[in-house]
């Protein structure tokens, strides 16, 4: 628990640590994420992941960053405003964190978000094609139908 | 003059698709550029469309050697959401998996290490110990590679007879003590194909964040079976190899270790197996809007699942996975540096790349 005062303090973040369904979060606020990326290095805390999640309508994107703290799984959630005809920005913590490379540019690829500072070429998982074509969706158009396989697909 | 090779995506040395272009000097490898993405299959798009049951079959896709691990990572976030807590036995159950499949991996991993060697023996004498690993994942699940073991709430198979598996563990760690370590840490060919190429220095393993053997033959001192323990391990007593090295003859002799390390837990896990149960919660469940985040110690690492539902839904929201790989690949750059470019498929092998997990 101290480690994790000592954390929270550094990062200089009022609101205390939340512990729910095994991982610790911690709501940045207004702290930028380049912030708090350089406050986990001098912590010596490691860099695991970025989930990115798409908010409903026009709510824009969550990014959940995620690093361990002595085998204590910690939390970090940043909101960013964004509609479906624009490519949201958000600061790349590459420079600081060279392990956090490959995702942030799979988030580029997956939902066009942007993380500023940094080069994209060549992408990661689908080359030649544009960002944003396979976990982004645009609020103004219905998702397809389910094509996932019956019960007598799945027998086959 | 410099100029590139390229190795890949289709090589004989790595018989998986992604390509390495190294910028080289003569002999000497002064660069490389990695390229994944070949043979990308959208499963974190595909796991949106699944309901409950499905989704944990696809995701037992995601890797064909630690499919296992997968879905156990998978269950406990969903048993998160859904409120459940798988019972004893089948925590038991998950560990003695888990740990076959390391062994497995491991075991699989040094043939390949082998055969890159030039040592064609030890990898038909490698590959025949996998099949008395596999013998036993097939006598308790009755599957050879997606084992079909997990389930929201527990298993779906007990181990009847934990005890009668206990001989083909004996034997295997005989196997293992008496060819495959001795070979592997005190032959010549081994010593000089591994002892001092690609290294990964502590500095650069702590700032690419690598895992697993990889990160604790860098000197870093991390397993999730023991730092955050899940299943039955924190009943389990059992050492973390560590080697300071960062070699590939250090990333050799930490999964060297784990080997005999595995077979100890796997005693303990099939001994001590208490009674009772193997599943709870029955074939339907409720699970509440969130997200649910859980890691385990896969054969290469650090498997980390997040998976977000919404009340009331049959799929999930979001499934994000990240593997081992992911976070181990990028480090090649740095362990081919300086390297000989006859050297870089053992050395790209060293981390025990899965390109299947990479490309989910």
């Amino acid at each position: 628990m101290k480690s994790l005062e000592t954390l929270r303090n550094e990062l200089g973040i009022a609101e205390p640590w939340l512990e729910s369904r095994g991982t610790w979060w911690l709501n940045p606020g207004t702290i930028g994420v380049r912030h708090v990326a350089k406050v986990m290095n001098e912590m010596n805390a490691r860099f695991i992941t970025i989930t990115a999640y798409q908010l409903p309508g026009t709510e824009g994107f969550r990014l959940e960053y995620h690093w361990d703290l002595h085998g204590r799984l910690l939390g970090l959630p940043f909101v960013i405003a964004g509609n479906a005809s624009e490519s949201p920005k958000f600061d790349s913590i590459f420079d600081i964190c060279e392990a956090a490379d490959w995702i942030e540019r799979e988030i580029h690829e997956e939902y066009a978000i942007d993380f500023t500072g940094r080069a994209y070429e060549p992408l990661l998982l689908r080359k030649g094609d544009k960002p944003g074509v396979n976990l982004r969706e645009d609020p103004a158009k219905p998702k397809p139908a389910v094509a996932a396989p019956g019960p007598k697909e799945v027998a086959q | 003059m410099s100029y590139k090779i390229p190795m890949g995506p289709y090589h004989p040395g790595l018989e998986e698709p992604y390509k390495l272009d190294m910028i080289c000097e003569g002999e000497t490898v002064q660069d490389a550029e990695l390229n994944i993405g070949f043979n990308f299959r959208g499963i974190e798009h595909l796991a949106e469309t699944r309901n409950y049951f499905q989704v944990i079959a696809l995701m037992e896709r995601v890797c064909g050697i630690c499919s296992f691990i997968h879905t156990l990572t998978l269950c406990q976030a969903m048993e998160q959401l859904a409120g459940l807590e798988a019972p004893p036995r089948a925590r038991y159950i998950r560990t003695a998996m888990a740990e076959l499949e390391r062994l497995h991996s491991h075991v699989l991993w040094a043939g390949i290490a082998a055969k890159l060697m030039g040592f064609k023996t030890m990898f038909m004498t490698c590959f025949a110990l996998r099949e008395k690993v596999m013998d036993v994942l097939q006598a308790i699940s009755g599957n050879r590679v997606n084992y079909s073991m997990n389930r929201v709430g527990g298993v779906n198979r007990d181990i009847e007879d934990p005890l009668a598996l206990l001989p083909l563990i004996d034997e295997l760690e005989r196997e293992m003590m008496r060819t495959v370590i001795p070979i592997f840490t005190t032959s010549s060919t081994a010593r000089s194909r591994c002892a001092g190429i690609g290294i990964l220095t502590p500095e650069k393993a702590v700032s690419c964040a690598v895992v697993g053997p990889t990160a604790r033959a860098s000197g870093i001192n991390q397993d999730l079976r023991r730092d955050a323990p899940y299943a039955a391990y924190a009943e389990m007593k059992f050492e973390v190899p560590v080697e300071k090295a960062g070699d590939v003859r250090a990333r050799l002799f930490v999964r060297a270790l784990e080997i005999m390390e595995s077979c100890r837990i796997l005693r303990q896990a099939l001994t001590d197996m208490p009674p009772g149960e193997v599943a709870v919660g029955g074939d339907k469940f409720a699970f509440v809007t969130g997200t649910a985040t859980s890691r385990v110690e896969a054969p290469r690492g650090e498997v980390i699942y997040s998976v977000s539902w919404k009340e009331g839904s049959r799929n999930p929201a979001r499934v994000h996975v990240r593997t081992p790989t992911y976070v181990n690949m990028p480090a090649i750059r740095w362990m081919v540096r300086g390297a000989r470019l006859a050297d870089t498929p053992l050395i790209q092998a060293s981390i025990d790349p899965c390109y299947s997990c990479t490309d989910r």
